[in-house]
């Protein structure tokens, strides 16, 4: 398993970000939903090493990554598109990629066909030397997934990476880049658009306050919603009668 | 997006290969603020730094410690505001929670950018300082640049990166950058406002190129040679201090591993150390008779012997020579001291030499400071009369023609009070031709003294002695000699009468 989450929790003052979360999941791409405020982000900043966890066990790639030595090894394996992605205007696409590769310790020699490969993936080849600050919204979330798989990673976090992708065809190619990264690393996809998860996902979990109310495969939570009136996709509707179940 | 993984053809050649730490270090050259700030830098060194040196006179010691406070203080705010603009780029940029789950250790994250910022600043300053000096060879009579104001310039800017660095990383905020260029200039500029006479702590400041109640002088590090104590002692506290800030930035948790966090902890103790011997150091420091700080501790007894030299010699009425430094003013200084020269010319007692001769300094109460003359004002057979330039030669505060006007009246007096035994207890005679010769010389009687020179009478002189003293200076100068030349030796023993004065 690349992921093993035991009772996680994380508290931000009083509020109570993630509240016991467990979770096991291998290569293949998991789809992490729920509404806003429902504790998916901070999931993934747990999973990403970014925020230490308040309580419970983490394990990513087989090491814990509470310790220094384990955790920079986590973090050369691991790629990371957070859901606001900051960016340095003045580099361009291709030096924002290389960035990247050099903080993950990649092989200097490896980088700059890595950093190539990267950028063509996602599809901005053409851009690789346009400066961050003349690249569109979409674009430049782009050039996150891009210095995501970068260190082709094992463990791929994604935060809401469809936000900006506007045209039907570039979320039909990601859901395929992602299900052939799916093969050989372990991707956490966090969306709120449940026809990501049914085109890309192998597995899927639902998040509300805090806690994982659903853990299957796409199929299983669609079956959830049969006979639920809320929603046009089945996906859709197993989402809202799982999420109404939880709150009720 | 694509799925299809794509044959790796790089987006930029490389023709050598670089480790990543050199990658890293070339993406920061290449995207830093202090880019943007290197025009800016050299413009102000262009508009006080450098016309203020090359308004000096062509010395190397002058330019080089003209140039040392002034370069400084141009290059402080760009300095200190790039980096701090650097340093809270993460936070301004929204992007620390990207890059704190990445690999590489946030302190040598940091240290590329700072180290980026800083060669860019270094290399901004030592090309101001090279043009500078080029200028300087191509004017310069003798001698070499002085490099240790160099050094110390160079040496404060990675203090001054480490400072405004460590300032935007810990306060990211957009006017971070503004305040901590401002603050930095006034924190420089006013870093010598405590020192007290020759003996200071705050000597350390790296704007302080030698004694405060001096600064740059044309007579320092001319005759006798740049002493580097205080230099050696600056370059240490910045250095020291340039540790000590950037081992800092990795002490707080996650900035890396724990080997990682006690380097950087024995980093900061280290240069905290060295930041603390130095100023130490400094205030151990006292003016020497050259005009130079020494530090016991650093001082090479052997730079205190006068360095070597042959003389420039131009031919008045009597040779006047200088040191090859001063070759450009020789023209200047002998046709200066010709009218007062070939009144004494050939009359026994006259100088067969004038000779210039190095300043003495010595530093008086609070912070006035007393120049003298190294050495006796007359040596040896036949007698040399030594003369010491004023300390300002033409430049900004100084015209040639008051540079003569003042080694005329300078070195004229004693000059010609040695030939007709002039002094406290000169016969009326004696001080008729005495005025006379001097008023024949064009020397006015009210001038003043030569450094080191007894301070004349300013009693008006007696009316009989004055008429007389107009009698003698009215005769034609052939005339006025050759009544020297038979007279003289009644004169010097004061058995002549204003009566039998011409």
């Amino acid at each position: 398993m690349n992921v093993e989450i035991t009772g996680l929790t994380r508290r931000f003052g009083r509020t109570q970000a993630v509240a016991g979360v467990t979770l096991e999941t291998g290569p293949g791409v998991f789809g992490l939903l729920g509404p806003n405020g429902a504790g998916k982000t901070s999931l993934l900043r747990m999973m990403a090493t970014v925020i230490a966890p308040s309580s419970g066990t983490l394990r990513l790639l087989g090491r814990d990554p509470g310790s220094y030595g384990p955790r920079r090894e986590i973090r050369r394996r691991l790629g990371y598109l957070p859901q606001n992605l900051g960016y340095y205007p003045g580099f361009t696409v291709a030096e924002f990629v290389e960035y990247f590769a050099l903080l993950k310790e990649m092989p200097a020699a490896r980088v700059a066909a890595a950093v190539a490969a990267a950028v063509e993936r996602a599809e901005l080849g053409g851009k690789a030397r346009a400066k961050l600050r003349t690249l569109s919204g979409g674009m430049l979330r782009r050039a996150g997934i891009a210095q995501a798989i970068v260190n082709e990673p094992e463990l791929l976090l994604l935060d809401e990476p469809t936000a900006g992708l506007a045209q039907l065809a570039q979320r039909v190619r990601f859901r395929a880049l992602l299900r052939e990264l799916g093969q050989r690393a372990t991707v956490v996809v966090s969306t709120h658009l449940v026809e990501d998860v049914g085109a890309a996902c192998t597995q899927v979990a639902l998040m509300d306050q805090g806690r994982i109310v659903f853990h299957g495969t796409p199929g299983g939570l669609a079956a959830c919603g049969a006979g639920y009136g809320t929603g046009d996709a089945p996906l859709e509707r197993g989402y809202s009668a799982v999420l109404a179940a939880a709150r009720s | 997006m694509t799925a299809v993984p794509v044959a790796g053809r790089p987006v930029r050649a490389r023709r050598w290969p670089l480790g990543a730490a050199g990658r890293l270090l070339r993406l920061e050259l290449r995207r830093n603020a202090m880019v943007w700030m290197v025009p800016v830098a050299a413009a102000l060194f262009w508009f006080t730094a450098y016309r203020k040196s090359v308004a000096s006179p062509p010395l190397w010691d002058l330019r080089a410690m003209t140039m040392q406070g002034p370069a400084l203080l141009v290059f402080v705010s760009p300095v200190a505001g790039a980096a701090a603009w650097m340093g809270s780029r993460e936070g301004r940029r929204r992007i620390t929670g990207l890059v704190a789950g990445t690999a590489r250790p946030r302190w040598t994250r940091q240290l590329a950018t700072w180290a980026a910022t800083t060669c860019w600043a270094v290399v901004a300053c030592l090309g101001c300082v090279a043009v500078l000096y080029g200028v300087t060879a191509r004017q310069a009579a003798w001698g070499g640049p002085l490099w240790w104001p160099a050094a110390v310039a160079a040496a404060s800017l990675p203090a001054l990166s480490a400072f405004g660095f460590a300032a935007g990383t810990l306060v990211p905020r957009r006017f971070t950058a503004p305040v901590i260029a401002v603050a930095a200039f006034f924190a420089l500029g006013i870093s010598t406002q405590p020192i007290h006479g020759s003996q200071s702590y705050w000597q350390i400041s790296p704007v302080v190129t030698g004694p405060w109640d001096i600064g740059p002088s044309a007579g320092v590090a001319t005759f006798y040679h740049y002493l580097p104590d205080l230099p050696i002692a600056q370059v240490m506290f910045l250095a020291g201090l340039t540790v000590a800030v950037l081992g800092a930035l990795g002490l707080p948790a996650g900035s890396g591993g724990q080997w990682l966090r006690r380097s950087a902890a024995a980093l900061t103790a280290a240069g905290l150390l060295a930041a603390g011997t130095a100023v130490t150091l400094a205030g151990t420091g006292r003016m020497d008779a050259h005009g130079m700080i020494t530090i016991p501790a650093l001082h090479d007894a052997a730079a205190d012997r006068p360095i070597r030299y042959h003389p420039v010699c131009g031919h008045a009425a009597i040779p006047v020579c200088l040191h090859p430094a001063y070759a450009g003013y020789l023209p200047g200084v002998a046709a200066a001291l010709e009218p007062v020269l070939s009144q004494v010319a050939g009359l026994p007692g006259a100088p067969a030499r004038i000779s210039q001769a190095a300043a003495t300094y010595h530093q008086g109460p609070d912070n006035s400071v007393s120049t003298g003359m190294a050495g006796p004002r007359w040596s040896g057979t036949p007698a040399v009369f030594h003369l010491v330039l004023p300390g300002q030669l033409p430049g900004p505060t100084m015209t040639t023609s008051e540079l003569a006007a003042q080694v005329r009246a300078d070195a004229g007096p004693p000059i010609v009070a040695a030939v007709i035994g002039g002094g406290p207890g000169a016969s009326p005679a004696q001080q008729a031709v005495m005025a006379a010769l001097m008023t024949a010389a064009g020397v006015p009687p009210s001038a003043a003294p030569a450094p080191g020179a007894p301070q004349p009478a300013a009693v008006p002189l007696p009316a009989p002695v004055s008429a007389a003293a107009q009698r003698f200076a009215a005769l034609p100068p052939a005339a006025r000699h050759s009544w020297l030349v038979r007279h003289l030796a009644a004169l010097r023993a004061g058995r002549i009468t204003l009566a039998q004065l011409p």
